[in-house]
């Protein structure tokens, strides 16, 4: 299925216009593609039932993405993106818990992203400068000291039980699903548009080879630190939804390392660095978790099983399943990707 | 008022105990530069056979099954999962994280999250100076340094113990040697798990005992190797009892809810300042 059109924007060379959809993209992956969007735009029609966990699914979406832009890529491979989108949750409860329970979300939003940020610089900028399992380390303790924080300070947080003076967005399922699904879509087509940009090549190839990144003249830590900045953004207001999603914030769901390492698992399980096979791989562990799982195992044995399928799905498949399913498709058409 | 005596024996107790939960987590590092995620559960895998076990046994048999349980398990997980993956750093840092989570949650469904204590190997204590020392701290004290002792003589005195430090030097020369890099890797797995089995009986005496635990031992097991250095045994003994004492402090000046803060605040320090650790070898990538 070879055109001479997709042949030459794979040849141009970086700084011409940027595809959002992979350019190489056969009627096959577009069809599945297509599939896929209006399936999960319909949701509300074909599954009511389920709108309710596809909407949390939706900020899923935005974590790990979020992740993907930096760790995917660089393959620094962050412990500490709860700790981003916690600090953030935090700073909209603490605010309305502890200032103003009428406090408007037009004030507490931009405050919980400002403060996301920073959280994230403070630890990205001594980390980002150290590589390997160091970086990774120092990321996993700023959720340790985030973690410890809430209960040594539970006079504010109110510890286990958490703030639960948040302002829900909405009880009604349909409407919930569609405000966090414009988020979704618009923080992924945002990053999807930055990993094919010459920012996204960057980040890729300081993944790939970060030495020669730098023999070509690149300074390597601003880059990243830049893709820290891009990551921590769409975390934190993913972060801030979230609070406002649940009503109430507290470690559990907010916070410890187990977050985190869903975060990384569901990137790697998508398939890293590829921003939309992340995505993918977000709606169906949060169906199998939350849905399948929770029906037929019940709360607690739904984990077991679903840190089972991610072990064998790392294990049969380290480039991702999703990665492997999209190659896959492109095979079928006949183009050799 | 806090007692200088309690501040050094119950620091002495609790540093001998992270010395054990960082010696397995460096072997396993230093050899292959395999960072085993799962270390913590192997802790808390110790703790929680020597719950079940020692209903049945004496607490000196249980105290046995559960080194031998956690190595076999460390064991397995090598031959049965990681030994395929290892060649690929991120996959082996998420399926050992992710093994631990599954091993969390079947504890949660056995066992529920409520922590549990552990009944001491031998039960009783003695008063030093005004402070009532239990057995089984000078146990735990005694029995980490003749484990050291012994690694120690495993590793200058054995052929395979030879084989191990020689790979952890340089896998390539050890080949080189005819050396068996598959007996090796086995073997330091076994170790390493042992190490962690025996961890985690007294850190679940010492501390308490919960699926939750897995955290806050493979964190002490990470500051401790990392403050120390990677790769040095010296270092990982120094950094084990200052962290001991630190922690120790920390809970009778200021509160136990702060446990465990300083020792974190303490390895961002040393990784800014000092990545190396104040024993390690030079930083290799």
């Amino acid at each position: 299925m070879s055109n001479p059109a997709t042949a030459d924007a794979e040849e141009s060379p970086a700084g011409f216009a940027v595809p959002l959809f992979d350019a190489t993209a056969n009627r096959y992956q577009l069809a599945v593609l297509v599939v896929a969007i209006l399936g999960l735009v319909t949701i509300p029609v074909w599954a009511p039932s389920l709108t309710y966990v596809f909407a949390f699914a939706n900020i899923w979406v935005i974590f790990v993405v979020s992740w993907d832009i930096i760790s995917g890529h660089t393959n620094y491979i962050s412990f500490g993106h709860s700790f981003i989108s916690g600090i953030a949750a935090y700073t909209t409860a603490l605010l309305t818990f502890n200032i103003d329970p009428e406090m408007a979300m037009y004030i507490t939003l931009p405050l919980s992203v400002i403060m996301a940020v920073v959280a994230a610089l403070v630890f990205a900028l001594p980390a980002l400068r150290l590589s390997g399992p160091y970086f990774s380390l120092l990321t996993f303790v700023s959720v340790l000291v985030a973690t410890k924080a809430v209960y040594i300070f539970s006079q504010y947080t109110n510890g286990e039980m958490g703030i639960s003076t948040v302002s829900v967005l909405t009880f009604d399922n349909t409407t919930m699903f569609y405000y966090t699904l414009i988020p979704a879509a618009v923080v992924t087509g945002l990053l999807l548009y930055i990993s094919r940009s010459d920012v996204g090549m960057v980040l890729k190839a300081i993944g790939q080879n970060e030495v020669a990144v730098e023999a070509a003249g690149l300074d390597t830590t601003r880059f990243k630190i830049w893709g820290f900045v891009y990551s921590a953004i769409p975390m934190g207001f993913g972060g801030a939804l979230l609070a406002h999603f649940f009503g109430n914030v507290e470690p559990i769901a907010f916070l410890i390392v187990d977050r985190s390492i869903e975060m990384i698992a569901i990137a790697a399980v998508g398939g890293m660095g590829t921003i939309l096979g992340p995505a993918g791989a977000a709606y169906i562990l949060i169906y199998l978790r939350d849905d399948l799982f929770r029906t037929f195992l019940g709360p607690n044995a739904r984990w077991v099983a679903v840190w089972s399928v991610i072990l064998i799905l790392l294990v049969y498949s380290p480039q991702g399943i999703l990665k492997r399913f999209w190659t896959f498709l492109g095979d079928l058409g006949g183009d050799s990707a | 008022m806090v007692d200088p005596v309690t501040i050094l024996v119950t620091g002495g107790m609790i540093g001998s105990v992270y010395v054990l939960i960082a010696i397995g987590f460096s072997l396993i590092y230093g050899v292959r530069g395999v960072i085993n995620l799962s270390h913590g559960a192997f802790i808390m895998l110790g703790a929680f056979t020597y719950l079940v076990v020692s209903q049945y046994v004496p607490g000196l048999a249980a105290f046995a099954v559960a080194i031998l349980a956690v190595g076999a398990f460390s064991l397995l997980l090598y031959l049965g999962l990681v030994r395929y993956i290892e060649s690929n750093v991120v996959i082996t840092f998420l399926a050992t994280v992710v093994v631990a989570l599954i091993v969390q949650e079947l504890l949660v469904l056995r066992f529920s999250l409520a922590p549990r204590s552990l009944q001491p190997i031998i039960s009783g204590g003695i008063p030093v100076a005004g402070t009532r020392i239990r057995y089984y701290q000078l146990i735990a004290f005694a029995l980490s340094w003749v484990a050291l002792g012994l690694l120690y003589l495993f590793v200058r005195r054995t052929r395979l113990g030879r084989n191990i430090l020689a790979t952890s030097m340089t896998e390539k020369g050890a080949k080189l040697t005819g050396t068996n890099v598959f007996y090796v890797n086995a073997a330091t797995w076994f170790v390493g798990g042992a190490f962690a089995g025996f961890a985690g009986v007294f850190i679940g005496t010492l501390q308490s005992t919960s699926p939750l635990m897995w955290v806050e031992a493979l964190g002490l097991a990470f500051i401790i190797v990392t403050i120390g250095g990677v790769g040095s045994i010296k270092g990982s003994i120094i950094a084990a009892y200052l962290i001991g004492y630190l922690e120790t402090l920390t809970v009778n000046l200021i509160g136990a809810e702060w446990r465990g803060m300083f020792a974190l605040l303490l390895l961002v320090a040393i990784i800014i300042v000092k990545p190396e650790g104040l024993f390690g070898r030079e930083f290799i990538e």
